[in-house]
């Protein structure tokens, strides 16, 4: 059986978890050997980002893009976190804000594959599309 | 009307305009060809769940991998980008539908097609269904007139059957079930016409003859056109079957016609081989059998205490050179109650419908005939099967002992009397009256080239001086000792009248 980015992710997750610093520098030599010799080292890239995505939620993290049109400030940023922590039940929430003057207004935000859009932008298009509909 | 009430209606209207902000499950695109998406991300997508593509196009999750998911796409998929937004709806594929949607033409989204105008609809019917289970069904007992003689009296249709149409290309299928559909006006009949894979100017032809003959008015038209996706023509089928099932659950009767599964076949290959699902025999996946055995079986005879409402099928399938044992025709024959066999040959040779009787039959057989029908019907069988058996010998003419010609004299009679032209279908008490005239040997003295001439001459005989001999039959649906007196009575003064005359 052929084993997935997930997969080794997982096991790679789970060799490093609650080890010291000099450990998890031999640990993860061997990882990448192993992986060097079952001839899957294409697969590293997306080992990456799966074991981030793993690393996040075992430990409560919740990786939050923020779409606006102007750069947040920092007592808004607050806010967020705040809203993410309770919908998410998360411990730590980071926040990278990303400008994207297209969308007027509003704010724009993507965690994992969920995305809340309370911008301007999609309100005007909503807002066509009923005017349109009459 | 002024311009400042205009304005003023307008700031209304975007005065209560609101809009949630809602939490939405989306993936991107990692790759579009032919019709399929690959899309990642929407980790908790369910089994067939509708997509949102942008511009409003959807689709449906077929294949449910790690990391990734195949999506076919319900609309033009030129439009669509690697790295586009997809949406999740949390909801089936589902078609609307209602009683606004007869008489009328549509997709096999529920959207019309016809130019008359949206149908609205708040009613929504998911388009794969479980079938209706043993405890909900009753036996068939109640035919559908067909008002195709050959048909009505040898291989009779039930209300809830499903009776396959098989035939090579060119013998008239499509015919069958378009008379099928003309004769079921004032039955309490809804029919559904799913066209799969079809050219469109032959459904325009089709609603034309429909609306011509006061048709539409009972009939909707499921249209996945030849040049629509292969998606649609996979989900046609499905769609009509909804719209059926939702007039099936107010009670009502419904006809639901597959024009035709063996298109449907091809184009669920299609989708199944460009997701890469392994191929089996005929390059077919391996569930097609599932893919028309869970369609037609949603097609049942419900009882009273479910509202008795039924919906009989009527699919259609197009073999290749007349070769019934190909893989879709053997399936789609062992899943049905029973075939309607034609053959080309039947057909040059003038016989038409070019029913094969002897290949043609109908599991539920009599159960779905009236009284009279029956008969008249066994005689009739009878009488074929003695005359396809001495055929043979009809090719050296002479020599015959005087019962062999007299049977095979019938035989040429009957043929000729099942022999009815398109778009003329016939009431059943009509048909009781001839095929009583035909078995009972009121034809025998009449020459073979003029039995058709004569038939229609009785027919408008019949129908204008012994109409109460018609309604009589009409309404007992049973043929008993008065009856038939009442008609030889008919049928000999029309000789008398006919000989005379001409």
């Amino acid at each position: 059986m052929k084993i997935t980015a997930t997969q080794y992710a997982k096991s790679l997750y789970e060799v490093t978890r609650e080890k010291s610093q000099s450990e998890i520098g031999v640990v993860t030599e061997n990882f990448v050997k192993v992986l060097a010799k079952n001839r899957q080292a294409k697969l590293a890239v997306k080992i990456i980002k799966k074991f981030e995505e793993l690393y996040n939620k075992e430990n409560g993290i919740a990786e939050v893009e923020a779409i606006s049109s102007r750069k947040l400030e920092a007592d808004q940023i607050g806010q967020i976190e705040k809203f993410i922590k309770e919908k998410y039940s998360a411990r730590e929430v980071l926040i990278n804000n990303k400008i994207d003057e297209n969308i007027k207004g509003g704010i724009i935000l993507k965690i994992g594959d969920e995305i809340m859009d309370a911008s301007v932008e999609r309100q005007l298009r909503e807002l066509k599309k009923s005017l349109v509909k009459l | 009307m002024s311009k400042d009430y205009i304005i003023e209606q307008l700031k209304k209207q975007i005065e209560n305009f609101e809009t949630k902000t809602q939490t939405e499950k989306v993936g991107t695109v990692l790759e579009v060809g032919d019709g399929v998406a690959k899309v990642s991300g929407l980790s908790d997508v369910m089994a067939s769940e509708m997509l949102e593509f942008p511009n409003g196009i959807y689709g449906v999750a077929l294949n449910l991998e790690e990391g990734q998911i195949g999506a076919m796409i319900l609309g033009a998929f030129e439009g669509i980008k690697e790295g586009d937004q997809v949406k999740s709806t949390g909801k089936i594929l589902s078609i609307p539908v209602g009683e606004n949607m007869i008489g009328r033409v549509i997709n096999p989204l529920g959207q019309a097609i016809d130019g008359k105008g949206e149908i609205v609809s708040d009613k929504f019917y998911p388009i794969e269904k479980i079938a209706p289970g043993v405890i909900t069904r009753q036996s068939v007992n109640q035919p559908v007139q067909t008002g195709i003689k050959a048909i009505d009296a040898m291989i009779p249709v039930g209300r809830g059957q499903r009776e396959l149409i098989i035939g090579d290309r060119q013998t008239g299928k499509t015919a069958i079930a378009i008379d099928a559909i003309i004769n079921q006006k004032g039955q309490d009949m809804i029919c559904i016409y799913v066209a799969i894979g079809q050219k469109e100017s032959k459904i325009a032809r089709i609603v034309a003859e429909l609306e011509k003959k006061g048709a539409m008015e009972y009939t909707t038209i499921v249209l996945a056109g030849a040049s629509d996706p292969a998606a649609f023509s996979f989900v046609a089928p499905y769609s009509g079957c909804a719209l059926g099932e939702y007039f099936m659950d107010k009670g009502k009767d419904v006809l639901v016609i597959y024009d035709d599964l063996s298109k449907h076949a091809w184009a669920y290959r299609q989708i199944s081989l460009i997701l890469k699902r392994p191929p089996g025999r005929e390059a077919y996946p391996g569930d097609v059998f599932y893919l028309h055995s869970r369609l037609l079986e949603r097609s049942a005879k419900l009882n009273k205490d479910f509202g008795g409402g039924s919906i009989t099928a009527l699919p259609i399938i197009e073999t290749q050179a007349g070769d019934v044992s190909a893989y879709i025709p053997t399936n789609v024959i062992s899943i049905t109650d029973g075939q309607i066999y034609l053959e080309s040959d039947l057909f040059y040779k003038g016989i038409r419908p070019a029913l094969n009787v002897g290949l043609s039959v109908s599991r539920v057989g009599s159960a779905a005939q009236t009284k009279a029908m029956k008969k008249v019907a066994g005689k009739l069988r009878l009488d074929l099967a003695q005359f396809r058996e001495l055929e043979a010998f009809a090719q050296f003419g002479s020599d015959l002992d005087e019962n062999t010609r007299r049977q095979i004299e019938r035989g040429r009679r009957t043929v000729e009397i099942l022999k009815q032209d398109q778009y003329a279908p016939m009431l059943m008490e009509n048909q009781v009256a001839i095929l009583y005239a035909l078995t009972n040997g009121f034809l025998d003295d009449v020459a073979v080239e003029k039995i058709r001439t004569w038939e229609a001459d009785f027919q408008k005989y019949i129908n204008s001086s012994a109409k109460e001999v018609l309604t009589l039959i009409a309404e007992k649906k049973e043929l008993t000792e008065d009856v038939v007196a009442k008609l030889e009575k008919v049928i000999k003064d029309f000789k008398e009248v006919y000989q005379n005359g001409v």
